[in-house]
């Protein structure tokens, strides 16, 4: 059985190179780079492992604007069949509520979906909740934090790697996975294959393609805003110094203020 | 209820009242996050006079709602059941959206634990409600009953207020190692409400099949924590931080280097993309102090580096700075403190003595 596969992926700024306006205390976008966001690189290449093992199509949607074609065109180099860049001025400053409510409603459009993937979070919100939330939308099973993906006879078997170990589960499709960043290596574009992507192309939906009301995306959209942005202080610290040889100073000095306490010595 | 809908503004934000805070159930108990859930819901609830609501889903949860109640809930709101054992997104989202539909909430807090962020996110969708991923400090304005929920972002270099003003309920998740474990403190009358319910089969999509455990150190809970990095030169050198931790009645600590190169496994690295520590006293030996290790713990109460460089960035994290060979430093730290301990041990008997 041929599996018709989504992957959501994201340009973020380059989290190497961030550059913050002292001013307005937020990114300066026009000095940052964009890449892929690192975990939808290994979204994407899970899904593609998975195509070329049980047969379909990957289909690649991210909502952005208009730079984001250079990630389309990557994805499509790696081995995507299909791109779509779902852009509309409608979607500039949406949270991760009608970030998902597109996202989910270009992929309704699709005339099937088995299998979505996405990556665990993007580098520059970090909120992991757009792929769950799509889920949601959609009305399907979901599985995040996964390591590994395997698919036989209408279930995918993954791994989930939860913060005290590893779950190994069962559920059939369709179903959404967000694959963890590193989970594996992604394949490289070659020359040819960029060459090719760049003539294939990829389509731009719009607003009105997707035929929701405009109140529903976008900052509109979004029930949170940002009030203010502010640099965290650290609590100012003494870093009082002590040579080798003032060591008997310092351990008296942490016993009187106790952080060491002799009751708890063994 | 699945669909695509819009975030929907309430009309009355009135109708909204009291905390909702989602506890983590593992095994049968909590995690040490849903303590802080208590501690941080039970501060914004006691502030503008609502209630503390528990949340609580497992298979037997009696013991656990009391507990809940000697922290402080007011109201605790279980579902009991076999299949709710183990967390599972849709039978979780299904059974807390429906409590949080039913009665309205003004706040809801859930851990951004990896379980807590699966489910907050589709929460939030079937609410039609906003969230605020991964708080690192939760207040609530008196007049307004408005959350301000602050996040760090652009790396952990900025932080973030995030307000939700006309949706309900204002939803949050909370990075766990932040929040405080509070104090016992009963409320006057607590109630506790927990019905044994059926999870329908169209919810049982999900098996686990297997959970591989992971032998895991709970740094999170650790009083002092004796960490050390790439400065250690070799994996032998945690022998040594080893005995010093043992010594002091604190756990071993480590940076991702030192964890990566095997020196010492993964589950005691501390930062970012380890473990949230707070202990009453962190020392960091070899360790230069970049912005991820730093993360993990710059929350301790007192911190003592121990660098060869006397410029590195740790220092300015740090109370206390012993600069020195971390080969010479460290048999010299547990040398002075094996005497302070043979001298003071004697004369602490006798002050408890006179004290009586
Ligand atoms: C996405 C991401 C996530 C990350 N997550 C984490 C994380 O969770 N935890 C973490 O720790 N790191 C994390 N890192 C890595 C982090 O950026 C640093 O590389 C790391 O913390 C440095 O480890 P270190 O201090 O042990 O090593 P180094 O930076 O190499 O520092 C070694 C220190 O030891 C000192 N030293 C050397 N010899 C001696 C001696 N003989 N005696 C005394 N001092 C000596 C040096 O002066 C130096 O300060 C992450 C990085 C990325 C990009």
């Amino acid at each position: 059985m041929a599996l018709e596969i989504v992957v959501m992926v994201k340009q973020v700024p380059d989290s190497q190179e961030v550059v913050i306006d002292p001013v307005t205390m937020n990114l300066n976008r026009s000095l940052t780079r964009n890449v892929t966001n690192k975990a939808d690189e290994n979204a994407l290449e899970a899904a593609l492992q998975l195509r070329d093992e049980v047969g379909g199509h990957v289909t690649v949607v991210s909502m952005g604007p208009p730079q984001a074609e250079s990630t389309m065109i990557e994805c499509l180099a790696r081995g995507a069949d299909r791109a779509i860049l779902v852009s509309d001025r409608f979607f500039g400053g949406a949270d991760t509520y009608p970030t998902g409510l597109t996202v989910a409603s270009a992929i309704s459009k699709l005339e099937k979906v088995d299998v979505i993937f996405a990556g665990e979070e993007s580098s520059d919100s970090s909120t992991g909740h757009v792929g769950p939330g799509v889920a949601e939308f959609l009305g399907m099973e979901q599985a995040t934090y996964v390591s590994s993906v395997k698919y036989a006879d209408g279930f995918i078997i993954a791994e989930r790697e939860l913060e005290d170990g590893t779950e190994v589960i069962k559920m059939p499709t369709p179903v959404l996975l967000t694959i963890l960043l590193n989970a594996n290596v992604p394949r490289r574009q070659t020359l040819k294959r960029k060459i090719a992507a760049t003539k294939q192309g990829y389509e731009v939906w719009n607003l009105e393609k997707l035929g929701m009301p405009p109140e529903w995306v976008g900052v509109r959209g979004s029930p949170t805003i940002v009030r203010k942005m502010r640099p965290i202080k650290e609590k100012e610290r003494a870093a009082k110094r002590f040579e080798i040889d003032q060591i008997p100073d310092l351990v008296r000095e942490l016993f009187e203020i106790g952080a060491l306490k002799l009751e708890e010595m063994q | 209820m699945t669909g695509l809908k819009n975030a929907k503004a309430v009309e009355n934000t009135d109708d909204y009242r009291n905390v909702f805070v989602f506890l983590e159930v593992r095994e049968g108990k909590f995690l040490r996050s849903a303590l802080e859930m208590i501690g941080v819901g039970r501060d914004i609830a006691r502030k503008v006079n609502e209630k503390l609501v528990c949340l609580i889903l497992g298979n037997n949860i009696s013991k656990l709602a009391d507990e809940a109640v000697e922290y402080g809930a007011d109201l605790v709101l279980g579902a009991e059941s076999p299949d709710l054992e183990e967390f599972r997104t849709l039978p979780y989202t299904s059974i807390v959206s429906d409590w949080v539909l039913k009665e309205k909430p003004n706040i809801f807090l859930i851990p951004a634990s990896r379980n807590g962020r699966d489910l907050a996110s589709r929460i939030a969708v079937k609410c039609q409600a906003g969230v605020t991923a991964d708080c690192t400090e939760l207040d609530i304005e008196h007049d307004t009953r408005i959350l301000s929920a602050n996040r760090p972002t652009y790396g952990e270099s900025m932080l973030a207020e995030i307000l939700c003003r006309k949706h309900r309920p204002q939803m949050a998740t909370a990075r766990p190692g932040i929040f405080k474990v509070p104090e016992k403190s009963r409320s006057e009358n607590p109630e506790i409400r927990i019905s044994k319910v059926k999870v329908d089969k169209s919810l049982k999509t999900k098996e686990i099949i297997e959970f591989r455990k992971k032998e895991k150190v709970d740094l999170s809970a650790a009083k002092i924590i004796v960490s050390g990095g790439l400065g250690l030169g070799k994996a032998e050198g945690f022998k040594a931080l080893e005995k010093l931790a043992k010594t002091i009645g604190g756990e071993v600590g480590a940076s991702r280097p030192a964890a990566d190169l095997g020196w010492i496994s993964r589950d005691h690295q501390v930062g970012q993309t380890g473990q949230t520590v707070r202990p009453r006293l962190y020392i960091a030996a070899g360790i230069s102090g970049k912005i991820q290790h730093i993360m993990g713990m710059k929350n301790s109460e007192n911190i003592l580096a121990i660098n060869i460089d006397p410029n590195a960035e740790i220092v300015t994290y740090s109370d206390y700075v012993i600069v020195g060979d971390v080969k010479d430093v460290i048999p010299r730290l547990q040398k002075e403190i094996d005497s302070y301990r043979k001298e003071h041990s004697g004369k602490k008997e006798s002050k408890i003595a006179s004290a009586s």
